[in-house]
């Protein structure tokens, strides 16, 4: 790839991901849920409207410098994160950081939009953060292992090369691993935070936990750094079990597949308290990726 | 040149303590005292020296001073901390009492970390050894109170290590006739595993009881929590790591690599074994820091569980583990020793640590608000502080190496900073602010240039690691392991993927960009502290601050998990002796009536026998 060709798509990468998650998955979102619900459901372009809403609010209500930066910073980590994931070959920054950087990465925008919400200085948003860094406590413990049996087995912590292994082999990372693959579908709504995991944000709970003071354009970057948060989990999952793809187009596929799976736990399973959701992730998830890490160290051989 | 750093050193304290009538000269022979190691070392960069400075005859052996890459890197952490700490005491210090022995005994424990770190025999190392733990104890006790028996319970511990390093000490002399450290190295390189092995597990006492690992970790938080707060920024920035030197200077320096690797028996071995306690110490540290609301003992646990990270890095002994083992000691003695700048600055000004009573400060303080961000994340390890590059190095050693499961204790401790860190940020700086704090004031200036330097220097090597990781690599070339090739920016292509100038370039210009996007569409307006959105709940006019039981739900989890037993047997076994000295003290009770007492009841007991027939 070029200099130019991997500048271009530095700056498009984003904001592809950007407008394929917040648009065009809210929107397929909103109407599967709706038809759940059975009922008629927003059309399908609903969230481009909600978002020109966003942006174009007159009031728009700051608290202070934190609380600005903490957003931007957060939506940069992610940025950033998102880059270094190859995306059917495309991966202008993965020189710069391997499976570690990224996971690290996703810390960066966690502590970002901690840090927002706690200097928005509403005890609901500190609330929100709060269940937040608990929930990641929570899904971080078979998450991590899952990731452990991957980078064990193959002897790399570099994303590009278990790409590169399940596309030598022919054999997807699901059926290599398929207890880590079980534990991975049983944490993805927590990774995603839907329900049954939407403690955090849900409306009913604490006000929208961090989101409480958001509005105006600052809910509109709050909806930008949500959509690359999916997309990068939705991507690495795609990655680690999926083979990534050869090219965007068939890897958003295999985006919005996993997208959907979440879509329908979210519709049809009601909430979980904090404590419950910890004790879930750290039952069947962990040993499904105790089970998996400890395959991979038997297989792995020579 | 060495002899004076470890000479001035020694000295200075005294001269300090002796011009308690003038404040001024005082505080400026201490900063000399203390400004000379940092000079004399920096001066003498990258040089390999070795003296001999006096002849025990007795004993037939020389004792001897010596400069390596590695106790270099040890001596500029000592001297940079123990003179940001001075700096910051200046004013943190202002009108207490007993400032003399104060400044006597702070610089005598820097001067007795200095001194082991340059020592070239197990000899000057024992007794610059024993200088730094007994000055400890007599500062961590000026605190009075509390500190009394924290004190008492760090000297014992402290005690019982020493004997075991003595105990090694006189066996190798006995075995080798030499106490020099490279003599030595030469000598043991042929030992048995069996007397290596036992040299080295006395030795790991010692300096496990210093490094605070899990089980020998129970003296530490009462004694960070209970000291002078400048002191404690030295006790945990570097004095507990001089545990992690001896481990470095007796594995590497002296046993060598080799030796140690073979101390193996069937699938244990002394490696392994003390890994998995590192990886408990990791655990079982950082999750207790979470449940602590106390802001000292919260860093304290902190400084228990990342001690773990070093302990892990240097054992398995691949070179990514081993940089980064090293290399965390200096990132986490900057992180640690800035909070603990920052829990002071906050105490100064408000008079309170207790993170259930604070909230709101980030505008009162923001110099300090500053710090305590950059520490906090320095000690997440979040990518672009130097903190991120050593837990790195160590992550990918961990997987490259075939331990996952240590890896995964290293990467969940990681998870429970976070969960500390944010609390420790959070009911401090952020939230809604109590009304008594209004007129809170920033600290002063002398309290804030220590804190702003340790900041920039955590940014500085987060973002340029290449600059201590080249020291690093000159440490392993020293210990005959093979070195870490080193690029400025991150790590070159033959170690992995990382480079921190993109990452940073990369978060900028998005930061940047998003900004300039959003800024000029909608103007914000900014918001008193009190408007903020209750969803209708009635709340007082000053608002709540959510910092009580922060992360409740999972503290009723984890917490039946995390009873330190240890602890519980330290006590007991504290209550006893307890006892059994009262108990003692009966028989001795000091009254010459009590004493012909005894003496009567035996004169009894013998005529007794006498009468019996019973002679034995």
């Amino acid at each position: 790839m070029t200099i130019g060709l991997q500048i271009a798509w530095m700056i498009s990468l984003p904001v592809v991901m950007i407008l394929l998650v917040a648009v065009v998955f809210t929107g397929i979102s909103l109407k599967v849920t709706a038809r759940i619900d059975r009922r008629y459901g927003p059309p399908i372009y609903q969230p481009v409207i909600d978002l020109v809403k966003l942006v174009s609010l007159k009031t728009n209500v700051s608290h202070g410098v934190i609380f600005d930066w903490g957003l931007l910073v957060a939506i940069a980590g992610s940025s950033v994160a998102l880059l270094m994931i190859p995306m059917g070959g495309i991966h202008p920054l993965s020189g710069s950081g391997d499976l570690l950087v990224i996971l690290y990465l996703m810390i960066f925008a966690s502590v970002g939009l901690g840090l927002s919400a706690g200097a928005s200085e509403n005890p609901n948003a500190s609330m929100g953060v709060s269940r937040k860094l608990m929930l990641g406590l929570g899904y971080e413990v078979p998450f991590i292992l899952i990731l452990l049996a991957m980078m064990t087995y193959h002897h790399t912590t570099s994303l590009v090369a278990l790409v590169a292994a399940q596309r030598a082999t022919g054999v997807l990372g699901a059926l290599r691993f398929p207890l880590s693959a079980v534990a991975a579908i049983l944490i993805m709504p927590a990774l995603q935070g839907v329900r049954p995991f939407d403690f955090v944000t849900a409306p009913q709970e604490v006000a929208s936990g961090p989101m409480v003071e958001l509005g105006g354009k600052y809910l509109a970057l709050m909806v930008i750094e949500q959509s690359l948060h999916t997309a990068v989990i939705l991507s690495l999952m795609v990655d680690l079990f999926f083979g990534g793809a050869t090219n965007l187009g068939i890897f958003i596929l295999k985006m919005t597949g996993l997208f959907l799976f979440g879509v329908l736990v979210n519709a049809v399973y009601p909430r979980f308290r904090v404590e419950q959701a910890l004790r879930y992730c750290w039952r069947w998830p962990t040993w499904f990726a105790l089970g998996g890490l400890i395959m991979a160290m038997v297989t792995k051989g020579g | 040149m060495l002899e004076s750093i470890v000479i001035i050193g020694l000295v200075a304290p005294f001269v300090v303590g002796l011009s308690w009538r003038w404040p001024r000269l005082r505080a400026v022979l201490a900063g000399v005292a203390a400004l000379y190691p940092l000079i004399a070392l920096s001066v003498l960069y990258g040089r390999t020296i070795a003296t001999a400075y006096a002849r025990i005859p007795f004993l037939g052996t020389e004792l001897s001073l010596r400069l390596t890459p590695l106790s270099w890197l040890f001596g500029i952490g000592i001297a940079t901390i123990g003179l940001f700490g001075l700096i910051y005491s200046f004013s943190y210090m202002k009108g207490k009492q007993q400032l003399g022995l104060y400044y006597l005994l702070y610089l005598l424990v820097n001067a007795g970390m200095i001194g082991v770190v340059l020592s070239g025999d197990l000899i000057t190392f024992y007794i610059m050894w024993e200088i730094m733990s007994v000055a400890t104890f007599l500062s961590i006790g000026l605190a009075r109170g509390q500190a009394l028996p924290a004190g008492m319970k760090y000297i014992l511990f402290s005690i019982g290590g020493s004997t075991a390093m003595l105990l090694a000490i006189v066996s190798l002399y006995i075995t080798y006739g030499t106490v020099n450290i490279a003599a030595l190295s030469a000598a043991m390189s042929g030992a048995s595993v069996g007397y290596a092995l036992s040299i080295l597990v006395l030795f790991s006492v010692a300096f496990g009881i210093k490094n605070a690992v899990w089980p020998f970790h129970a003296w530490l938080p009462d004694a960070y929590a209970e000291s002078v707060t400048p002191f404690s920024a030295v006790l945990s920035g570097m004095l507990t790591r001089m545990g992690v030197y001896g481990f470095l200077l007796v594995m590497y320096g002296m046993i060598g690599l080799p030796l140690v690797q073979r101390m193996t028996y069937g699938p244990v071995g002394y490696q392994i074994v003390l890994a998995w306690i590192a990886g408990i110490t990791i655990v079982f540290g950082v999750f207790t820091a979470v449940l602590h609301d106390d802001a000292k003992r919260l860093l304290s646990w902190s400084s228990i569980g990342h001690g773990g990270y070093m302990i892990l890095g240097l054992l398995l002994a691949g070179t990514l583990n081993l940089s980064g083992g090293i290399f965390h000691v200096i990132n986490y003695a900057m992180s640690v020793s800035l909070l603990f700048f920052v829990v002071g600055a906050v105490e100064y000004r408000t008079g309170t640590r207790d993170l259930t009573q604070l909230g709101g400060l980030k505008e009162r303080m923001p110099v300090t608000f500053i710090a305590a961000l950059i520490g906090v994340l320095g000690m997440i390890g979040v990518p672009l502080t130097s903190g991120f590059v050593s837990k790195w190095l160590i992550y990918k050693g961990l997987i490259l190496g075939g331990h996952p499961f240590l890896a995964f204790a290293a990467l969940i401790g990681t998870w429970g900073t976070i969960l500390y860190g944010y609390k420790l940020i959070h009911n401090v700086f952020l939230g809604r602010m109590p009304a008594r704090f209004e007129e809170v004031e920033e600290v002063p200036w002398g309290m804030r240039i220590p804190m702003i330097a340790l900041a920039g220097l955590i940014v500085l090597f987060g973002i340029l690691p290449g600059i201590p990781l080249r020291i690093i690599s000159l440490i392993e070339t020293s210990f005959g392991v093979s070195a870490l090739p080193t690029a400025i920016v991150g790590a070159p292509s033959g170690v992995g993927e990382l480079n921190l100038l993109n990452i940073l370039g990369g978060i900028l210009a998005v930061a940047i960009a998003m900004y300039a996007i959003f800024s000029p569409t909608a103007r914000a307006r900014r918001a008193a502290r009190t408007d903020t959105y209750t969803a209708g709940a009635p709340t007082p006019i000053s608002g709540y601050h959510y910092v009580s039981h922060f992360y409740d739900p999972a503290e009723r989890i984890i917490r039946p998990y995390l009873t330190d037993w240890c602890g519980v047997f330290y006590s007991w076994v504290g209550r006893q002796a307890n006892a059994f000295f009262n108990g003692a003290r009966k028989v001795y009770s000091g009254n010459i009536n009590t004493y012909a007492l005894w003496i009567v009841i035996l004169l009894g007991v013998f005529v007794t026998m006498n009468l019996l027939g019973w002679r034995p």
